[in-house]
């Protein structure tokens, strides 16, 4: 098959710029990394055929800045470029500068990143397609105590407009919080996203958070890839991605796949989206927002449905129609993502900066991992601790929990604290086995974790003892914290200095 | 095993005799320990007497002194006086944000000195201890790396 595109560029980091450069190598197409100078030696960087530098760690100065990723384009002759996600990748002025400068965007239209970015105008564009929203205000909140919030219900979220993971958002249990509320949402939505525009639905819990995958060519072909479940969150970032949902009937999701067609109905489309809805307990779906773009957890959806995403989004963005296969694809089996970041589930998932010293993934039988780091890397402080997507594959659900665990068992990540343990820990939860969680199991459920079990003290100071023993027994053992500049030598003085 | 005292947190361990102690991957501090048909992977990490051990995806601070250590660490405790001068250095590596005390300024134990964002969070540093802040190193709008001093309490 001919590749769409001769080369593309791929404006972003860590591991969703390694993904898609993989993707670009099965296809024939050469793949242009940019980086910043934290990031000059990443693995993405290692990986793809070319690397421009763009700019200084500040993510402003490098990849958040659409001059610099426009000349890296233009410097290196892509053809395309594939935003990731996060970051530009929504960004309608940025999308529209690459279409102006000859170069495909692997995206949804300028336009539809426009219509849809903004949460609000999506909240409405949806009611207008007959679609369930939260209940709540189609405008603006503007001033705290010229609306009547009763109407609405408490409690209530006031959302930034702008927004996405999780900033900008404020819960409210009484109108006498809402004026306070309303300044911090603000304030913290003009400094992540430049745009103070706050809105209020009522908060419908519990809840789970369940999205539909749409995948969509440019000839008005529209294919619906199933839906996902992320429920398991903190700070109302996702942690954990399963699909299908354990919560989703049959008769439910054939009424969100409707939901998400109609979304998209009305306007110009194409390209990889993802509509976000509330399922409550009784089983209503309700239209949350929607991503133009790839997301984190699409391996889960590329597990269940056999279809490389990536691959389908440069293709389309070439131009090429959705096969019937794809079209008509039926998921097969069970897939579960957990996300491996680097912050510290027993301190409030803290981010933690460092570097990762040991580093051993799970492998065998229905397993994927998806990472952006390797043995003994640095973490840049300036961006997300991502580290990997592990990823596994079943018949079915219990099998599929089963062999995450065993995956899980087999990860060993050194040098910093990750949130292994929760995960651990998740695997072994009732309520997680038999499906029936909702958004609040981190909050409500893990806390901030339980305390460490006879088992394993004994377990770790037999192996400190163990460790212990078998250096002294062998002087010229390399695990002596003399031997240069090994993660061992960085750790020992790490542990020196915060003593 | 009466020759290594273990200890995480505050607490005495007894390491087990039951359990055999191999490593798979020496130079990674991959490590597998059996008890019958038991069998379970670690990643131990350190030197000395300061090991960070894996143990089902959760880091945990093992302490395991010989007699000696144990021995001369009490005689450091005895000599080291509560009010003596006390370093206060950077954990992660970040940018000061804020600094919420003057050279002189008298704190209590557990209260907020200094700020530090990292990975767009706030961390803040508390004081270790009651006393005075006779040093500040840093500035605001300063980025620092880890194991810089932030400021001195004396």
């Amino acid at each position: 098959m001919t590749p769409p595109f001769r080369r593309l560029l791929v404006a972003n980091r860590g591991e969703i710029a390694v993904r898609i450069i993989r993707a670009c190598r099965e296809m024939g197409i050469e793949s242009i990394a940019v980086y910043s100078d934290a990031d000059a030696s990443a693995l993405h960087v290692q990986m793809a055929d070319r690397a421009e530098r763009i700019g200084p760690p500040s993510p402003a100065e490098s990849y958040l800045s659409i001059t610099a990723i426009l000349d890296a384009a233009r410097r290196s002759g892509a053809q395309a470029l594939h935003p990731g996600y996060g970051f530009l990748s929504e960004n309608a002025s940025f999308a529209r500068a690459v279409e102006e400068a000859g170069i495909v965007f692997v995206g949804p239209p300028p336009a539809t990143l426009e219509a849809l970015g903004d949460k609000l105008a999506a909240r409405r564009s949806a009611a207008d397609a007959g679609v369930p929203i939260v209940p709540g205000l189609l405008l603006p909140l503007v001033d705290a105590t010229a609306v009547n919030l009763g109407a609405v219900g408490f409690p209530a979220m006031l959302k930034a407009a702008a927004g996405g993971g999780g900033r900008g958002m404020r819960r409210v249990d009484r109108a006498e919080e809402v004026p306070s509320a309303l300044e911090t949402a603000r304030r913290e939505a003009i400094s992540a996203f430049g745009d103070g525009t706050i809105y209020v639905e009522r908060l419908v819990s519990p809840a789970r958070h369940v999205e539909v995958q749409l995948l969509g060519d440019r000839h008005g072909n529209l294919a619906c890839l199933g839906e996902r479940d992320c429920s398991v969150q903190r700070r109302h970032q996702k942690l954990v991605e399963e699909s299908p949902s354990p919560a989703v009937t049959p008769a439910i999701r054939a009424a969100m796949f409707d939901s998400a067609r109609r979304v998209v109905s009305g306007i110009d489309f194409h390209n990889a989206a993802t509509v976000e809805f509330l399922l409550d307990a009784d089983g209503s779906h309700y239209f949350l927002e929607m991503n133009t773009r790839l997301q984190v957890e699409h391996g889960v959806t590329e597990l269940v449905t056999g279809i490389d995403m990536v691959a389908w989004q440069i293709r389309v963005a070439g131009g090429e129609r959705l096969t019937p296969e794809v079209l008509d694809i039926q998921p097969r089996g069970h897939a579960i993502e957990v996300r491996l970041y680097a912050e510290d589930p027993y301190d409030d998932f803290r981010p933690i900066s460092g570097a990762v010293g040991a580093w051993r993934m799970a492998d065998g039988p229905g397993v994927r991992v998806d990472a952006g780091v390797g043995a003994d890397t640095e973490l840049p402080p300036q961006y997300d601790p991502l580290l990997a997507k592990l990823m596994v594959h079943a018949d079915d659900r219990p099998t599929a929990i089963a062999r995450l665990r065993r995956a899980l068992d087999e990860t060993l990540i050194g040098g910093v604290p990750t949130d292994l343990g929760f995960h651990r820990w998740l695997v072994d939860q009732p309520g997680f086995a038999s499906g029936a969680y909702d958004t609040g199991i981190v909050e409500d459920v893990w806390g901030s974790g339980p305390t460490p079990g006879d088992a394993d003290l004994e377990l770790a100071a037999t192996a400190a003892a163990g460790a212990r023993r078998s250096v002294r027994g062998r002087p010229g053992s390399r695990l002596a914290p003399s031997s240069g500049d090994s993660a061992w030598g960085r750790l020992a003085r790490r542990e020196a200095i915060e003593r | 095993m009466s020759d290594l005292e273990l200890s995480i947190g505050d607490r005495r361990v007894e390491p087990s005799d039951d359990w055999t102690f191999a490593w798979l991957d020496a130079d990674h501090g991959i490590a597998q320990l059996g008890r019958g048909d038991e069998q379970a992977i670690v990643l131990i990490e350190g030197a000395g007497s300061h090991w960070v051990v894996t143990v089902r995806g959760r880091r945990l601070m093992v302490t395991a002194r010989t007699w000696r250590e144990r021995t001369l660490a009490d005689a450091e405790v005895a000599t080291r006086s509560q009010a003596g001068p006390l370093e206060i250095k950077a954990t992660l590596p970040g940018l000061i944000v804020a600094i919420g005390v003057e050279e002189g300024s008298e704190v209590t134990a557990g209260e907020p000195m200094l700020t530090i964002e990292a990975m767009k969070m706030q961390n803040e540093v508390r004081a270790p201890r009651s006393g005075r802040v006779t040093t500040i190193a840093v500035q605001a709008g300063q980025t620092v790396a880890t194991g810089a001093l932030l400021l001195r309490l004396g």
